[in-house]
C-alpha cells in the first residue's frame, strides 16, 4: 500500500517538473476522449429526444400507413413513393374491430397563413377530435375542436405554440383571429403547450394548424387520408388488433400497400439506423486514443531511457522487476487518465454550450467507460516500456552513464 | 558468509573474441570482516563487486550467500536478499536527484516486503543526524558537497540494517581529508556495529583500513 502511494506520488511529482511534456502526452487522449463523450452524448441526446417524441403517442396508438413503410430493421424507401391512400371506409372497417376506441384519420395541406406579425407558408393537419389524446398534445388557451365540431363541419383550428409566437406574437394574440385556406377562413380556436424540439428526427408538431377531417372535404373531395391512427383499450390489446387490421385489410388491399406500425416500432428502426451512424462516429473519434495511447507509449520509451540509471539504483537497493514494471506502469495510466479527465471536463464543456441547440446529456456510464478506456489505454501501451524497464539487467543499468 | 567457488565473468566481444573480466576467482568473505579489494583500473574489482552484491551473475562458477547458491534462487529473492542484507555504497554516490535526502535514505524500505521493526523516518532522520546532516535532510543531493552526498548514500545502505556493506571506491571522488572521514565512519560501522564491509579501491592508504586486502589483476586474484 505505501508502495503504491508513493508510485504515485513520485509519478506526480515527476509530471509536475514536465508539465508541458505531460500535457502534449496526454493530449492525444484528451482529444479522443474529448470527440468520444461528445458523439455519445448526441447520440444519447437525440436518441432521448426521438423517443420523447413517440412516448407522447402512448404506448396504445396504432398507426396505418400506405405502402410498406418497415423492411427489417429500418426504413423503406417506397413508403414515400406509394400513391395510394385510406378511405372512410376503412375508418368504418377499423371502427368495427375489437378493442379499437377510436379512429383519426390524417390528412395534410400546405397553406399560407396571413398572421398578424408574419405571412408564411405551413402546414394543416385535419383529423378528428381524438387527434390531441393520440399525439399527447396539451391547451395553453383556448381549446382543442370537439366531436361537435366534427360533426357540424365547423371551420376552427387549433395551432402549435410556434405558429402562435411567430405569425401573432403570442397565444393570447392568436385566439380568435381568422386564417384563410384557398378562401375559406378558419377561427383560431386554442393553441398547444409547446412540446419542444422540431428540426430533428421528428416532425416539429408546434408548426403546424390542426382542424377537423370533416371540414377539410372542402380540399379533399375525394375523401381520402395519408395515414389513419388507431387507439386500443389499453396496451395490451396493440398487437391482437394489429393482427385483426391486417386481416381486414388484406381482403382490400395487397400486402404491400399498407403498413400496421406501433410507435415502438418506428423508434426502434429510428434509433438503431441513428445507433449504426453514431456507432460508426465513435469508431472514428476512437483512433485517436489510438493515436493517443501510441504517443504515451513514445514518451514512456523516452522515459525510461532517461531514467536508466535510476532504475540501476533501485534495483540495487532491492526493488524488483515488478516494483519497477508498475512504477512505470503508474506512470503510463496516470499520463493516460489526466488526458481522459481532461477530455471529459471539456466535454462537459462542450456538451453544456450543444445543449442549448441539441438535447445533448452525458451520462454517468459514458464518463465511467471514458475513464475506464483511457487507463485502459495507459495499461497496454505502457506495458511494454515499462517491461522494458523491468527487464533490464541491474548491473547493466547502474553501469550506464 | 559470502563464498566465490571458480567464478568466472565473461564477455563475448565478437565471435572469436572472449573477454574474462574475471577468471575462475575463489573469494570468501567472512562475517564481521574488513576486507577490501584492491587492483589497477580494468582488473575487474566493480565486477567482483556486483557479483558478491548480488547485482550481477557469473558466467560460470557458484556464488554462495549464507550457504545458498544464488543460481538456485529466483529474482525476487535476489532483490530481497539486495534489500534487506547488503548496501552498497558507489563512487559516484548514485542518489536519485529529484527526491530529498532523506526520501533516499528511505527509500529502501519501500521495497521491503516484510514486517519493519523500525518507524522508517525515525530511523533515518536519526542516521542523518548521527552523519551531521541534520539541516541537509529535505535539501536535495545534487545541492550537496561530494563528502555529504556520500554520506547520504551510506545512511541509505545502513537504513535496512543491513550485514555487509558493499563499497566501490567510495572515496574516488572526494578529497584526501573526507576521503579518510568517510573511511572513519565505515571502520566505526565495522568495529562497532559488525557490520562486514567489503571495499573496493585502488589507493593504498585507503586499503589500508581494511584487516584482509585480496589482490586483483587482469581478473585474476593474485
Ligand atoms: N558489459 C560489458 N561488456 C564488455 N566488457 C565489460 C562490460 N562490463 C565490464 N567490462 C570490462 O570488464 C573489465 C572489468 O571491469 P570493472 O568495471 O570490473 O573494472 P574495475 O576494476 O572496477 O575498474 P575501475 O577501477 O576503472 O573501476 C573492464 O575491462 C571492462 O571494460
Ligand atoms: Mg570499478
Amino acid at each position: 500500500m505505501k508502495n503504491i502511494i508513493f508510485i504515485f506520488k513520485s509519478a506526480i511529482d515527476d509530471f509536475s517538473r514536465n508539465k508541458l511534456r505531460t500535457f502534449l502526452t496526454s493530449l492525444g487522449i484528451l482529444i479522443g476522449v474529448f470527440a468520444v463523450v461528445v458523439l455519445i452524448a448526441l447520440g444519447l441526446g437525440l436518441k432521448k429526444y426521438i423517443s420523447d417524441q413517440f412516448e407522447a403517442m402512448g404506448k396504445n396508438t396504432i398507426f396505418l400507413v400506405p405502402g410498406r413503410i418497415l423492411s427489417g430493421g429500418g426504413f423503406s424507401g417506397s413508403a414515400s413513393s406509394f400513391t395510394g391512400s385510406f378511405d372512410n371506409r376503412d375508418i368504418e372497417i377499423l371502427k368495427r374491430i375489437d378493442n379499437v376506441v377510436s379512429v383519426g384519420p390524417l390528412t395534410l395541406k400546405s397553406i399560407k397563413v396571413n398572421g398578424l406579425i408574419k405571412e408564411d407558408f405551413a402546414d394543416i393537419m385535419f383529423s378528428s377530435e381524438v387527434l390531441p389524446d393520440i399525439m399527447g398534445f396539451e391547451i395553453e388557451t383556448g381549446r382543442f375542436f370537439d366531436k361537435t365540431d366534427v360533426t357540424k363541419r365547423a371551420k376552427v383550428v387549433f395551432i402549435g405554440n410556434k405558429i402562435a409566437t411567430d405569425y401573432y406574437g403570442s397565444a393570447e394574440n392568436a385566439i380568435g383571429q381568422k386564417v384563410t385556406v384557398n378562401n375559406v377562413k378558419f377561427m383560431i380556436i386554442g393553441v398547444t403547450k409547446s412540446k419542444g424540439g422540431g428540426g430533428m428526427g421528428g416532425p416539429d408538431y408546434d408548426s403546424y394548424l390542426y382542424g377537423p377531417y370533416t371540414t377539410g372535404y372542402i380540399f379533399n373531395p375525394d375523401k381520402k387520408f395519408f395515414r389513419l391512427m388507431v387507439k386500443t383499450t389499453n396496451e395490451n390489446y396493440v398487437a391482437q388488433v394489429k393482427e385483426d387490421i391486417k386481416k381486414e385489410f388484406l381482403k382490400r388491399y395487397e400486402e404491400e400497400e399498407f403498413s400496421v406500425v406501433e410507435p415502438t416500432e418506428l423508434l426502434s428502426a429510428i434509433t438503431s439506423i441513428f445507433s449504426v451512424l453514431n456507432l460508426i462516429l465513435v469508431a472514428i473519434a476512437a483512433i485517436s486514443l489510438l493515436v493517443g495511447g501510441i504517443g504515451i507509449m513514445n514518451i514512456m520509451y523516452v522515459t525510461v531511457s532517461d531514467r536508466i540509471k535510476e532504475i540501476g539504483i533501485r534495483r540495487a537497493i532491492g526493488a524488483r522487476k515488478s516494483d519497477i514494471l508498475s512504477q512505470f506502469l503508474a506512470e503510463a495510466v496516470l499520463l493516460s487518465s489526466i488526458g481522459g479527465i481532461l477530455g471529459i471536463a471539456l466535454a462537459y464543456f462542450g456538451v453544456f454550450f450543444a445543449q442549448k441547440f441539441f438535447p445533448a446529456y452525458i451520462d454517468l456510464l459514458t464518463v465511467a467507460i471514458a475513464l475506464g478506456v483511457s487507463s485502459a489505454i495507459g495499461i497496454t501501451f505502457g506495458v511494454f516500456p515499462a517491461r522494458k524497464a523491468a527487464n533490464l539487467e541491474p548491473v547493466e543499468a547502474i553501469r550506464y552513464e | 558468509m559470502i563464498k566465490l567457488v571458480n567464478v568466472s565473468k565473461e564477455y563475448i566481444i565478437d565471435s572469436e573474441y572472449t573477454f574474462y573480466a574475471l577468471k575462475k576467482a575463489n573469494v570468501e568473505i567472512k562475517e564481521k570482516e574488513f576486507v577490501s579489494i584492491m587492483g589497477p583500473s580494468g582488473s575487474g574489482k566493480s565486477t567482483l563487486m556486483h557479483i558478491i552484491g548480488l547485482l550481477d551473475k557469473p558466467t560460470t562458477g557458484k556464488v554462495f550467500i549464507l550457504e545458498r547458491e544464488i543460481s538456485k534462487i529466483t529474482d525476487d529473492q535476489l532483490s530481497t536478499l539486495r534489500n534487506e542484507f547488503v548496501g552498497f555504497v558507489f563512487q559516484q554516490f548514485n542518489l536519485i536527484n529529484k527526491l530529498t535526502v532523506l526520501e533516499n535514505v528511505m527509500l529502501p524500505t519501500i521495497y521491503c516486503r516484510k514486517e519493519l521493526d523500525f518507524d522508517p523516518t525515525d530511523r533515518a532522520v536519526e542516521i542523518l543526524e548521527n552523519f551531521g546532516l541534520k539541516g541537509k535532510m529535505n535539501s536535495y543531493p545534487n545541492k550537496l558537497s561530494g563528502g555529504q552526498q556520500q554520506r547520504v548514500a551510506i545512511a541509505r545502505a545502513l537504513m535496512m540494517k543491513p550485514k555487509l556493506i558493499l563499497a566501490d571506491e567510495p572515496t574516488g571522488n572526494l578529497d584526501s581529508k573526507t576521503g579518510h572521514e568517510i573511511m572513519m565512519l565505515l571502520e566505526k560501522l565495522n568495529k562497532e556495529e559488525k557490520i562486514t564491509i567489503v571495499l573496493v579501491t585502488h589507493e593504498t592508504d585507503i586499503a589500508a583500513y581494511a584487516k584482509r586486502v585480496i589482490k586483483i589483476r587482469d581478473g585474476e586474484i593474485v
